[in-house]
Order: structure tokens, then C-alpha cells, then sequence
């Protein structure tokens, strides 16, 4: 029951593709196909041949011959089903049915094959189900590259809060010690960090699997011992290529770090890190709303630009909760437009804010807990120039006097929102050593890497719905400290998007149980 | 071991592909460029280029690379490359690969991960894999079966390398529990052909704890547990008896692939009637019930097989087997009809001849197009069986005159030849075949029937009635006499009709027949070709169908009826007492005699009556003017003997042909016997158990390696150049089926290392050559082995010629020394072989090249001669040794081959003594194609001259 080889050949008997799927020699191949068309009659009304070895049962499309190679034993009747697979996915992949037509669709065609007949054997598998392998289209490819991206960001983040920590305590430590190279190679190494946390998936040999964003990616550390007793004695050749962390390494690493250097060291993936993705969902259905600050303030008052964009997403656990709509409430703003995910009921929503599929027998895609993104429902966008909509805005008044500049910053937060981890981060010109503050409502930071300011608030609620903070830097033109970005979080949202309810389509029994998730997040807030 | 090769592509050389444009292509960020050129850097490495330079910029810029068509070509390309030294060892710079390979394993990318996973199928390298084993293992849990399917084979492939199974020690472990728990049919038939290959035991296990539900099971899975219950009954016959029970259970499962393998399965467990019955049902009830004649013949096939086994149990399902004459298709009904032939017995012939008559009929009815081949074959069929089986022979031999007149001639002249046969063997069959011919004979529209007829009707019409009835009836259907009108206007008519006529009789009586014997007879009567619709007409017509015949030219027919005639007033005298009535009818017969001969030698017809019919027309004359005591034994009496001392030599020569096929199967007398119950299964490779199905596949892939006579070897030693060149090379060359290996040894003869050495080859003829040459260095006095591997597409005289090239240290030229030529004997690739006469004829006619050799020789004798070319050309004389025997001076014989591509040789050799005892004549090559007619001329030419 083995098949040797799919092939297709022109009448004349030149090969122009074969897959051969047990090992055999070129010349053993070529030999039996060289054989075929001599073998093969006119006028005939059954399609094989058989030889002393070998049958070959075939199918003449067009100019061209497709044909299978078997050992004799082979079950016809099966090789027969396989060949009529085969004939159909020719013409899918093959735009004309000639000579020219399958050799530039060679590789396809092999591919195609590959799918159809694995190791002799025939799997079971239609011409759509071979497209789709062939397409390779994978959702949780998409996912991932989702969750890396977010991953890195995050990781951005840790890596300027870790340094302007690291700073600090630099400062304090080594006070005396004027740092002399305290800028050396960073830039480099920081670019080059980036860049391999981004490719990590693709290359990643040598150095970068040290450093990369793993994410679930298991290592060559990982290999449980236990297991394989041969490989516990001889370890695999891949390790030595690893820039791991051997003693050289880790003590360039440690004078790094000590020169102000950001390393980050183990980014293991861990739940809890994460800000930005939303932890695990542990509820059965979870309806996870999100809206994102595009801010733009200019630096004399007044708006540049402003964009609220929002997204409603499910995430379902269980494939048995799947079948369900979703009733939510708005806010009424009419300044805010809604769009329906495409495989939205649009009636359903519009007439009574219910989301459900078109097609009430699908049920919403189910995934893990570990996938943070869960499928989008809904899309809004607000937009505005309206200044009171502004959740906070910065003052920067920078003032020369004489050998020095004194900045004056404030904020002043507006009503409708409590911000959560405000951080204000104000570029300075390049500075040997920290500024001085002299007078600040929360926390401040340096990071001399990027020789940023950071001034952070856990919280701006009623009580301080207005602050400030002024330091001191050598003399500076006043544009050194545009653009200040700001970063914070909300739990309120523009739209007021509620998640009433949600009805079950199918058993009629109690609605799953569910949570809500809403969050409004700065994605590019600044003062220029 | 040569590398195994797992794709072709066709190479269009055209366009060639520079390795600097591929490189930079693959450099640069443009993905659908770096696809073109991953395609064109696999196609020159399939095309025989190494590009080793090639390697590291792929490591460096496609590796990484994010697109999955890139990653998918990347992996066809390491699969393609070399990945060992020399010396077998795992190049170094592989390891460069295993990450990328590890982070394919693990990718997001369901698919990425799959095609990787079947990638590893294909890799035999250990030092490749071993890193990667923890990530292939961790797939097998993945949650899309499109890995697990492929995680699957990967762990089996893995575990089959030669050191598999230390690598992955609980591999099967793994796959059982993996198998248990599997839901996807494809994943679990590869789980089980793991656990089948690898651990048997364990897939017998799962099976027997699973046996209830195995007809549940998918049809991919069951086809794999009829497998290992072939291959656990073969190892251990006693087991035999748990299985039966899937296997009936399986014979009712929906799949007709797995209800044919079911089948295959009981005919190879068991040899008990209920089994072997069960299967030809099976079978019998696929031929009915499947549509596609491929898979008809095939199950013919396996019935045929289970024919020559299992007989007893075939003949009661001799009917259900005849259902299959229904197919339109004319290769299953033969098919079939051999099958039955051979299953016929005294109790079930009289249903098989019913149904055949039926099938006959049928035939006269329907529409269908080719309804006369079958015909033919019906009658064919029928004739056998009445040869074994005379008493049939009265049921049928009535019904199949009717087809006397056929218009399909070969169908009529096969009734005719059977009638003549049954009317010798069956003398209580004589006279109502007799009463039967003389009645239906103006029926008959061929010449070649006709005359047949007639000797039948001269030979066996013996009573005085029918002898009278049959000269009566030659007399109608010869028309008023004389043949051409004396009336002006009714030769006007004849010749406004015979002008057309004419035209369709020089068409075809211009070709040369060849004889029975193989001479060469130019026949002026018209074949069955000339068969013109107006002949029909004609014969139609009241003046009968041997006027019209005889008016069309055919005075061969014409010396057939003379005969006829002069046997039949012969028999007359014998029977008749009136004297006057014999005289009446001898006068009668002259005169029809005189009129043949008249219209013979008129101008009506374009040609005159050739010279052998007029003698034996004047013979018949003379004869009947003066009989004598001698001429009347002669006539008829020796004539009847001669017919059938032909019939009985027939008989003798098909028996004995019986006896030699029957001997063919019994074993040498110094053959090994195999005792199985003896053999030690301990410590046995699994080479020494291996059982058909694996041989098949070893066939199949040309793993076989066969044993090498050395003898053989050495008398194919060829020197290639000479002792005293720097370099001396000799080859010995093996020939297989559709290939030749150069086994060439090169000897550096000089004190200094000679660089860069090439054997360059090149090929005339159908030859190919399948690698290009590499480069060597020879040490001072060292030797080399180089092979070279040749394709070979036709049967033709191929040479090969070549040199060796080199550099030496001081000279700075490359040196060249050019090779003796090396020819391919044709010989190698002819082998005799049997064809019917019919065959030989049609394709004689058919056939478009042929290579006329004039016979040179000194050998003196004819059968001596015919006996040396038979044996230098190694081919088949297909003329029978009795029609050889007797020294007459002349000799004519066909001989026939085979080539190893299936192409036909025919050749047909007439010899002459002269006076001076010399040979001459012509030796005959015809052939479809050029190559064999001229290759074979150039060695007749060759060896004819050599005499001893």
C-alpha cells in the first residue's frame, strides 16, 4: 500500500514534476518514468501498467500524463481515489495545463502533493482542506505576532523604568565616582536589543535566544533530563553556540548594569508583568472594552489633535459557552460612532445594542486563557477638539535665570476621570548628572540614558486634581523640553460602554457567567 | 548506498541561472525575489550543480527569513543538499541549521511546524536530529491534528534510524498513549502504523483490546490492521486464528478499498475453502460492482491468481465470474474469458456454452461499435471449449454458422476454421454441417472463408446427394457462365462498374504477404481490405458471391473452387453409377474451369490471372481429363491425412507446451528447501524474515541489489587506454534494466599527484548521463574507483567515449587522455519472446522500418545458418521446428524479441541454397522505430560473416 512517486509528465514522456515519497535512487526514478511512456498504448480503456516491479496507474489530463508509481501489491482501488485527488488539484494550482503551466507551478505542485501522501501512505484529506495547508494561513500565528508586539512594548517600558531605577541608585552609590563612560555603546546595544526581540521568532541563533522574548518558546534548557539518558551525557552541539550565561557574560553583563546600561535579563513571560495585556481570564466569557488616548496638546493651550479609539473584544473559554449575543448599553455621546465586527448582526445591534453573529448558528471562536487579544465585537472612534474632553493637561513654563533654568511644570487633571500611574516624562537637554527638584507632588526619576525626567502620580483623584513640580537644570533653550509625553490609565471610559447582559442562544439555561474588563489607555499622549 | 532522490523537476536549460544572481537575489529583502530564487538554486542543485558557496548565504539571509513560502523551499533545499562528507560523516556547518529547524518546531504557525515535522521524515542524519527531539515530542500534544498527524511519522521515522531507538527510547510508549487518545483518523492510523512498525507487539495489543470496535475504526486505520495481521501471520502462523474474526468483520465495511484488501488478507492467511471462498466472492462481487476497468482487470488479476492456487473453489464460481463479460471494455472480456476457459469441467460446461451462445447473440443485436472483436472472441472461447469438450460441440456449431457471412472477417474465418476442425474430430457432426454449409455457403462474403469453406465442402461432402447438392451449389453462386458478358452493353456496364473496383483491388493486392512459413508470396488476390461496399452490392445480387469475388480479381479463389470442383467429380465417379451423370458434371467443372481461365486472361480485369493459380486451374484440367488410381489417392485420400496430421501435431504442440509451463513451477533439483517450521526465528535479521510484501516494495524502489557474478565481470572488463599513458583506466560495465553503471578504475601510473582529475563522458544514441563528473586528486601510484551512472531510454547501439582530464604540479596545461570508445550492445536489451502468428503478421505490416541485409556468409547449411543468427541475436524463432524439418534448399523462419522498454523486433530471414552450395537471400529487421531496426542490422551484418 505504498505509493513511490507522483509525477506528471508530458505525452511525449518528459518528466516535469515528481515527488517521489519512498527513498529510492535518481536513477531508479528516472528510469521508471523514462519507461512509461513506452509502456503506456493508445486506444486502451484502463489506465495502468504494469510491470515486472512496479505498476503504474495514471490519468491523462490535457497534454500531460499524471501518474502514480506503486510496488504491485498496492491497493488499487485506494491509489485510484489518490489519483482522482491528485487530478483535481493540478488545475487548482496549474493556470494553464501544459508543459510551461506545471513548470512554473513546480513547487506548488509539490507542496500540493506532499499534502495528499505522506510517506507512501494516502492521507485523508479533500482538494479544500490541501488548499488551506498549502495557504498556510494560521490564526495563531497572527495572535502571537499580536502578543509579541505587546510583549515588546511592555518590555520597553520595564526597560526605562529599570534604568532611571538604576540611575538612582548609580546616583546615590557612586556619587564621587563622575561615571566616565557613562554613555558608552548604549545606543547600540539598546537598538540591537530591540531588533532581536522583534525577530526572535525568525533568527535568533547565537546571542539572541539569550536576550530574545521567549514568550512560550521553549529552550534547550527546558529538555526535561529524565528522559532521554543519551542526551543527558552528550549535550546537543546547538548549546555551545548559545551566548548564555557563562562567566564572562554575566560579569560584562554586571559592569554593564553598573555603568547605567539597561539589561534586562530574564523576561520570562509572566502574567502579572504584563500591564498592558489583561490578565488571565479565569471567567467563563469575558468582555475585556478598551478605549486608546491619541492626545496631541499644544504647548500655549489649546488642541492639536484628539482621538479616542475604542474596541469591545470577547474572550470565551469553553466551546460550550459559545453560543451566545451579547447585550451591552452606551453612553449615548453622540459624538462617538460605533462599528460592528463584519460577522456582526448590524440590525440586531442598531435596533436593540445586542451583539450577535449573522448567523446564529455560529458560535463565537473559544480560546485559551492564555490568549490575551479575544475576538473584537466592536470598534469606536470619537474625535474632538472640545478642550474640556482633555482628561489632563501639562503647563511647562521654563524660565532662564541667570546660570540656570528653572522648569515649573503642572498638571491639572479634569473631573471625569480618576488616571491611574500617570508618568510625565519630560526630555532634558543631555545632562551629566540628575537635575535638581526642587519641589514635586509625587515621585520623581532620572533616566540619564535618555536623559528623561519622569514624573510619576499613582493616582489623580479628587484630591489632586492639580499638581506640581519644579527642578533645576543648567541653561537651556525652552523647546529642550518638548515633546513631554504623558502615559496613564483609566478605568472609566469615554463611551461609557456597558456589558448588560448576556443571553444565550442555545440549551435556554442560566447565562454563563461573566466579567467585564474596561480600561482607557494612553497610546501617544504629548505636549509639543 | 547512493543518495536517494525525492524530487525531479524539469530543467529548462535555456534560462540558466547564474549562482551570483541567486546569491544577491537571496541577499536582498524582496521576498517574491528570494522565492525565485530559492526555486532556481533548487533546481541547479536537482540538475546536478553543488553550489557550495551557496549554503552559507542561505544560512545567513533565509533562514531568518519570516515568509512561509520561503521556509517551505528552504526545506525542500535541505533536503536536496548534501548533508554528509565522504566518508558519511554529518558536514559541520549542518548544525547551522538545527536552530532554524528547532524554531520552525515550536512556531506559531500550525503549518510551519507540520511541513518541518514531515521534513524530518526524510532526514537520515542523527548528529541533525538529536537536538531537535525534544521539540518533535512536544508536538505530538499539540492541539491541531495537522502537527500531531506529522509529529507522528516524525517520532517514526526518527525511531526507524539506525540508532532510532536509543534516541527516543519510549518513542512507542509515547505513540500508544498518544493512540488511545487520539480522535483525528489520520492521526491515529499514523499512530498505529508507528506502533506496527516499530513495537508490534503493542499494536497487537491495542488492536485485540480494541477488536469490537475495528469496524468502526476509519478506513485509513483498518487498512493498516489488515496489514500487520498479514505481517504477524506470516511471522506466526498459529496466531492465525484471532484474526480471522476482524478480518470477516471487516469484509462488510463500507470502504470497497478495505473490502478488496480483506480479501487479498484471507487469501494469504488461509488456504481453507470457506476463506478462499469468501475472498472470490469479495472479488466477484467488486468486478460487478465497480465501474472503473482498472480496477476490473486488477481484481481479474487476483481471480486469475486465485485460479492457478485454489481451482477446485474457482470452478464453482465460474458464472459470477462470467458477469464481468458484461464491461464494454474488450480487455476485460478477454481477460475473463481466459479465466473461464481454464475453469470449465464436465458439469458446469453445458451453463458457460449457454451463456456464451447467449453472449453471441447478443452481439448480433446491439449496436455497439466493436461488437465483431468480441464476437470473435466469443467464438474463439466456444471453439476451445468444444475442443475440450466435444459433446458441446453439436450445441454450438449450428449457432455459430450463422456468422459464416459476418462482415467482420476475422470472426468468420475463426467460425470457419472451428467448423473445420469439429467436422474432422466430430464425424457423427459431418453430414448436418455438411447439409448446413452447402445452405447457408452464398451467405459467405470473404475470399479467405470462401475458400476454406470449399475445402470443406471438396473434403467431407461423401454421399451422393451431397455431392450433387454441392456442385450444384458452387454452380449458383458461380452465375451464368461465361464470367464476362458476350453482349456489347453488358461489358459497357461491367466495365463503368469495375473502373472504381479496380482502383480499391491495385491499393491493395500491391503489398507482399509473407506466408505462414514466412516467405514472402506477392498476392494478387484481394485481402479482406478490398471489401468494397460494392462487392457487396454485388454479391448480393442473384449471380452469387463467387462470381462477384472472381470478377473482382481473386483468381487465387478461382484455383479454390478448380480444386473443389475436380475433388468433388472425383468423389463423384466413386459414388455415382451413372456414368452420364458423371461425364455431365465433369464436362460442367471444365467448363467453369475453362471460364476462370478466360476471364483470367481477358482485358476485362486490370490484372491477368497470376501464373500459380493458372497452373493449378490447368492442373485440375488435366486431372479431370485423364484420372488415374494415383492422382485420386492422392486427391483424396492424402489430402484429408495431411489435414490431420496438422490437427494432431496442433494438439501435440499445445500439450506439450502445457507440460512445459506445468514444469516451469517445480524447483531445480538442487534448490534449498525451505523448511519454516525449522527455522529458527531467534537472532534471525529482519532481512532473513522478510516476508513478499516487503520484497514487492524492494522491487518496486530497485533496492535489490543483485548478486554480481564476478565471471560476468571480468568478461566485461574494457581497457580504456593504453599501459603506457600516464593514466590507465579500465571499466567494467553493468548493464541493468534501464540503466548502465560504469565501474571505472583509474590508475596514476606517474610519480607525481595528478589534480583535478575528471573523467569526462560524453554519449551517442539514446544514452544519458545522469551525474556530472567530479574532480579528484590521485596520489603518485594510487588507483581510484569512479562511477559512472548512465540512463538509457531505447534499444539502440549506444557508444560512450570520454577522456580523463588532469593537471600536474609542474605542467601547467591540463592534460588530456582520450578514452577507447565503449559500446552498448543492443544485446543486452533484446530477450526473446512469443508472439502469435496474427500478431507478428500485423505488426510486420505495421511496422515502418526495415533493414534488408543481404545474407553473406560461408556457412553452408541453412538450418545451421538459421541456428547461428538465432543464437547471436538472441532472439525467439517463432516457425515451428516440424515446418523447418526436411532439406529442400530453401528455408524461411520468424524470429521475434523483445526489448527491456517493450518495443518489438521482428525478423524474418529466407535463405536459398544455390548451385554452389553457397547461401543467399535477404534477412528481414522491421521495428516501430529506427534505432532497433538499424542496431540489429549492424549486428546481423557483423556476426553473419563470423560463421563459427
Amino acid at each position: 500500500m505504498v505509493v513511490l512517486a507522483a509525477s506528471v509528465l508530458s505525452k511525449s514522456g518528459k518528466v516535469l514534476v515528481s515527488r517521489q515519497f519512498v527513498d529510492m535512487t535518481r536513477i531508479r526514478i528516472e528510469g521508471l518514468l523514462a519507461a512509461f511512456p513506452k509502456l503506456v498504448g493508445t486506444g486502451k480503456q484502463h489506465t495502468y501498467v504494469e510491470t515486472e516491479n512496479v505498476r503504474y496507474v495514471y490519468q491523462p489530463i490535457e497534454a500531460l500524463y499524471l501518474l502514480l508509481v506503486t510496488n504491485k501489491q498496492s491497493n488499487i482501488l485506494e491509489d485510484l481515489e489518490t489519483l482522482r485527488l491528485l487530478s483535481k488539484l493540478v488545475p487548482e494550482y496549474c493556470y494553464s495545463l501544459d508543459e510551461d503551466g506545471i513548470c512554473k507551478t513546480a513547487f506548488e505542485l509539490i507542496f500540493a502533493f506532499d499534502e495528499v501522501i505522506c510517506l507512501g501512505h494516502k492521507e485523508n484529506v479533500t482538494v479544500a482542506q490541501v488548499k488551506q495547508y498549502c495557504e498556510m494561513e494560521s490564526h495563531e500565528e497572527k495572535l502571537h505576532k499580536l502578543v509579541l508586539q505587546s510583549k515588546i512594548n511592555e518590555t520597553k517600558d520595564v526597560m526605562k523604568r529599570k534604568a532611571s531605577e538604576i540611575d538612582k541608585s548609580k546616583i546615590d552609590k557612586n556619587r564621587g565616582d563622575k561615571g566616565g563612560f557613562m554613555s558608552m555603546g548604549s545606543g547600540r546595544i539598546e537598538t540591537s536589543f530591540n531588533d532581536m526581540s522583534i525577530s526572535s521568532s525568525g533568527s535568533g541563533f547565537g546571542s539572541g535566544s539569550g536576550l530574545g522574548v521567549t514568550s512560550d518558546v521553549d529552550s534547550f534548557s527546558t529538555k526535561p533530563k529524565g528522559r532521554q539518558p543519551s542526551s543527558a551525557t552528550a549535550p546537543p552541539k546547538g548549546l555551545g553556540m548559545q551566548l548564555g550565561k557563562s562567566q564572562k557574560t554575566n560579569q560584562f553583563l554586571e559592569s554593564l548594569k553598573a555603568e547605567g546600561e539597561l539589561i534586562v535579563e530574564d523576561v520570562q513571560p509572566r502574567a502579572g508583568q504584563s500591564r498592558v495585556v489583561a490578565p488571565a481570564a479565569t471567567d467563563p466569557v469575558t468582555l475585556t472594552a478598551e478605549e486608546k488616548l491619541n492626545v496631541t496638546l499644544k504647548r500655549d493651550g489649546g488642541i492639536s489633535s484628539f482621538d479616542v479609539q475604542g474596541t469591545l473584544s470577547l474572550q470565551i473559554l469553553n466551546q460550550e459557552d459559545a453560543h451566545i449575543q451579547v447585550q451591552i448599553e452606551t453612553g449615548g455621546n453622540p459624538g462617538i460612532l460605533f462599528k460592528t465586527h463584519p460577522n456582526m448582526s448590524k440590525e440586531l445591534f442598531s435596533n436593540e445594542n445586542i451583539l450577535g453573529l449573522k448567523d446564529p448558528n455560529r458560535p463565537f471562536p473559544t480560546g485559551p486563557a492564555g490568549d490575551a487579544a479575544g475576538v473584537g465585537l466592536l470598534k469606536w472612534r470619537m474625535q474632538g477638539a472640545d478642550e474640556s474632553m482633555v482628561p489632563l493637561t501639562i503647563n511647562c513654563w521654563p524660565s532662564v535665570s541667570g546660570n540656570e533654568t528653572y522648569v515649573s511644570i503642572e498638571y491639572e487633571a479634569s473631573s471625569m476621570f480618576d488616571l491611574r500611574n500617570v508618568v510625565i516624562s519630560v526630555p532634558l537637554p543631555a545632562l551629566r548628572e540628575a537635575p535638581n527638584v526642587n519641589q514635586v507632588d509625587g515621585e520623581w526619576r532620572f533616566d540619564s540614558r535618555n536623559s528623561v525626567l519622569e514624573w510619576s502620580i499613582v493616582l489623580i483623584d479628587d484630591s489632586n486634581r492639580s499638581g506640581s513640580m519644579e527642578f533645576v537644570v543648567p541653561p537651556a533653550d525652552s523647546s529642550a523640553f518638548f515633546p513631554i509625553s504623558v502615559r496613564f490609565s483609566a478605568t472609566s471610559l469615554y463611551s461609557d460602554l456597558k456589558v448588560v447582559n448576556i443571553i444565550p442562544l442555545k440549551g435556554g439555561g442560566a447565562p454563563p457567567k461573566f466579567s467585564q474588563r474596561t480600561n482607557l489607555i494612553t497610546e501617544n499622549y504629548e505636549v509639543v | 548506498m547512493e543518495k536517494s532522490c525525492t524530487l525531479l523537476i524539469h530543467f529548462d536549460k535555456g534560462s540558466p541561472a547564474i549562482a551570483n544572481e541567486i546569491k544577491e537575489a537571496l541577499e536582498g529583502n524582496d521576498v517574491p525575489a528570494k522565492i525565485d530564487a530559492m526555486k532556481k538554486a533548487i533546481m541547479l542543485l536537482l540538475n546536478g550543480e553543488t553550489l557550495p558557496q551557496l549554503f552559507i548565504t542561505i544560512v545567513r539571509y533565509v533562514l531568518p527569513s519570516e515568509d512561509h513560502t520561503v521556509q517551505k523551499l528552504l526545506l525542500l533545499y535541505l533536503e536536496i543538499i548534501e548533508k554528509t562528507d565522504a566518508k558519511g560523516k554529518v558536514l559541520p556547518e549542518m548544525i547551522l541549521i538545527c536552530q532554524n529547524l528547532r524554531n520552525n518546531l515550536i512556531h506559531p504557525n500550525e503549518y510551519i511546524r507540520g511541513v518541518t515535522l514531515r521534513f524530518l521524515c526524510r532526514l537520515n542524519e542523527t548528529e541533525i536530529i538529536e537536538p531537535l527531539i525534544p521539540s518533535v515530542l512536544q508536538n505530538l500534544e499539540h492541539r491541531h491534528l495537522f502537527i500531531r498527524r506529522n509529529a507522528i511519522l516524525a517520532v517514526m521515522s526518527i525511531y526507524k534510524l539506525p540508532q532510532g531507538d536509543q534516541l527516543l527510547v519510549d518513542a512507542p510508549e509515547m505513540i500508544e498513549k498518544a493512540l488511545s487518545t487520539e480522535q483525528d483518523p489520520s492521526a491515529k492510523r499514523n499512530a498505529f502504523l508507528m506502533l506496527f512498525t516499530c513495537a508490534q507487539d503493542r499494536a497487537i495489543n491495542y488492536l485485540l483490546t480494541h477488536v469490537d470496535r475495528v469496524s468502526e475504526w476509519g478506513e485509513l486505520l483498518q487498512m493498516v490492521v489488515l496489514e500487520l495481521i498479514r505481517k504477524v501471520c506470516r511471522t506466526n502462523r498459529g496466531e492465525k486464528s484471532k484474526y480471522i474474526k476482524i478480518i470477516i468483520s471487516l469484509l462488510n465495511a463500507q470502504s470497497t478499498a478495505v473490502i478488496y484488501e480483506c480479501a487479498g488478507t484471507l487469501v494469504s492467511l488461509s488456504s481453507a475453502p470457506t476463506a478462499i471462498k469468501a475472498a472470490a466472492n469479495t472479488y466477484c462481487q467488486l468486478l460487478v460492482s465497480q465501474s472503473d476497468n482498472n480496477v476490473k482487470l486488477i481484481v481479474l488479476d487476483r481471480l486469475n491468481e486465485l485460479k492457478s492456487s485454489h481451482i477446485d473453489i474457482m470452478v464453482d464460481l465460474i458464472m459470477d465470474v462470467l458477469r464481468a463479460l458484461s464491461s464494454p471494455n474488450h480487455d476485460i472480456q478477454r481477460k475473463t474469458l481466459d479465466i473461464v476457459l481454464e475453469l470449465i469441467t464436465p458439469r458446469n460446461i453445458n451453463e458457460v456454452v449457454l451463456l456464451l451462445k447467449k453472449e453471441v447473440v447478443k452481439t448480433q443485436t446491439g449496436e455497439l461499435e466493436k461488437n465483431g472483436e468480441y464476437r470473435q472472441m466469443l467464438i474463439q472461447a466456444i471453439h476451445s471449449c468444444a475442443i475440450k469438450f466435444p459433446e458441446v460441440a453439436s450445441t454450438v456449431v449450428h449457432l455459430l454458422m450463422d456468422f459464416l457471412g459476418d462482415t467482420n472477417v476475422a470472426s468468420a474465418i475463426d467460425v470457419v476454421v472451428f467448423v473445420r476442425e469439429i467436422i474432422e474430430t466430430n464425424p457423427k457432426l459431418r453430414v448436418s454441417i455438411i447439409t448446413r454449409l452447402l445452405d447457408t455457403f452464398y451467405q459467405i462474403r470473404a475470399a479467405r472463408v470462401c475458400s476454406c469453406a470449399l475445402w470443406i465442402i471438396g473434403e467431407y461432402c461423401l454421399s451422393l446427394s451431397e455431392v450433387e447438392s454441392a456442385i450444384t451449389t458452387i454452380k449458383q453462386c458461380l452465375g451464368d457462365l461465361p464470367f464476362y458478358s458476350v453482349s456489347e452493353e453488358g461489358e459497357a456496364t461491367d466495365a463503368s462498374n469495375k473502373t472504381p473496383q479496380a482502383n480499391s483491388v491495385t491499393v491493395s493486392s500491391r503489398r507482399p504477404a509473407v506466408l505462414a512459413d514466412g516467405t514472402y508470396a506477392t498476392q494478387s488476390a484481394v485481402s479482406e481490405t478490398a471489401f468494397s461496399p460494392l462487392t457487396i452490392v454485388q454479391g448480393s445480387l442473384a449471380s452469387g458471391n463467387l462470381r462477384s469475388l472472381l470478377l473482382s480479381g481473386d483468381f487465387f479463389l478461382g484455383a479454390v473452387v478448380s480444386c473443389t470442383l475436380a475433388k468433388l467429380v472425383l468423389r463423384l465417379e466413386e459414388v455415382q453409377p451413372s456414368k452420364v451423370e458423371v461425364n455431365k458434371a465433369t464436362t460442367q467443372a471444365l467448363l467453369i474451369m475453362v471460364s476462370i481461365l478466360q476471364l483470367g486472361q481477358s482485358h476485362v480485369l486490370p490484372h491477368p490471372i497470376d501464373n500459380d493459380s493458372c497452373e493449378r486451374i490447368v492442373l485440375c484440367m488435366r486431372l479431370l481429363c485423364n484420372t488415374g488410381d494415383e492422382i485420386r489417392k492422392i486427391w483424396l485420400q492424402s489430402c484429408r491425412q495431411s489435414f490431420v496430421k496438422m490437427l494432431s501435431e496442433k494438439l501435440l504442440r499445445e500439450t506439450e507446451e502445457l507440460k512445459a509451463k506445468a514444469q516451469v513451477s517445480h524447483a531445480q533439483p538442487d534448490d534449498l528447501i525451505d523448511f519454516y517450521h525449522l527455522k529458527s526465528r531467534k537472532g534471525m535479521s529482519q532481512l532473513e524474515l522478510e516476508d513478499e510484501v516487503q520484497d514487492d516494495l524492494k522491487h518496486a524502489t530497485g533496492e535489490f541489489v543483485k548478486d554480481a557474478d564476478d565471471v560476468n565481470k571480468l568478461n566485461r572488463i574494457l581497457q580504456l587506454t593504453g599501459f603506457s599513458d600516464p593514466v590507465y583506466a579500465e571499466a567494467y560495465v553493468t548493464v541493468h534494466h534501464y540503466d548502465i553503471v560504469l565501474d571505472v578504475t583509474v590508475i596514476n601510473r606517474t610519480k607525481e599527484t595528478l589534480q583535478n582529475l575528471c573523467l569526462e563522458l560524453a554519449t551517442m544514441g539514446d544514452l544519458k548521463l545522469v551525474e556530472r563528473p567530479q574532480n579528484y586528486t590521485l596520489a603518485p601510484e594510487s588507483s581510484k574507483q569512479i562511477k559512472a551512472n548512465i540512463k538509457v531510454s531505447s534499444t539502440e547501439t549506444g557508444v560512450i567515449f570520454g577522456n580523463i582530464v588532469y593537471e600536474a604540479s609542474n605542467v601547467l596545461e591540463r592534460t588530456v587522455v582520450v578514452l577507447n570508445d565503449i559500446h552498448i550492445d543492443i544485446m543486452d536489451y533484446i530477450s526473446p519472446a512469443v508472439c502469435t502468428d496474427t500478431a507478428f503478421r500485423t505488426m510486420w505490416a505495421e511496422f515502418e522500418w526495415e533493414n534488408k541485409v543481404a545474407i553473406n556468409t560461408v556457412i553452408q547449411d541453412e538450418k545451421e545458418f538459421l541456428n547461428h543468427i538465432i543464437k547471436s541475436i538472441n532472439m525467439k524463432c517463432l516457425t515451428a521446428q516440424s515446418a523447418l524439418d526436411g532439406e529442400c534448399g530453401f528455408l524461411a523462419a520468424n524470429l521475434y524479441a523483445k526489448s527491456a522498454f517493450g518495443e518489438d523486433a521482428l525478423v524474418n530471414l529466407s535463405v536459398e541454397k544455390q548451385a554452389d552450395g553457397k547461401l543467399s537471400g535477404y534477412i528481414r529487421i522491421r521495428s516501430k522505430t529506427q534505432g532497433i531496426a538499424l542496431s540489429l542490422g549492424d549486428k546481423i551484418t557483423l556476426k553473419q560473416k563470423g560463421g563459427k
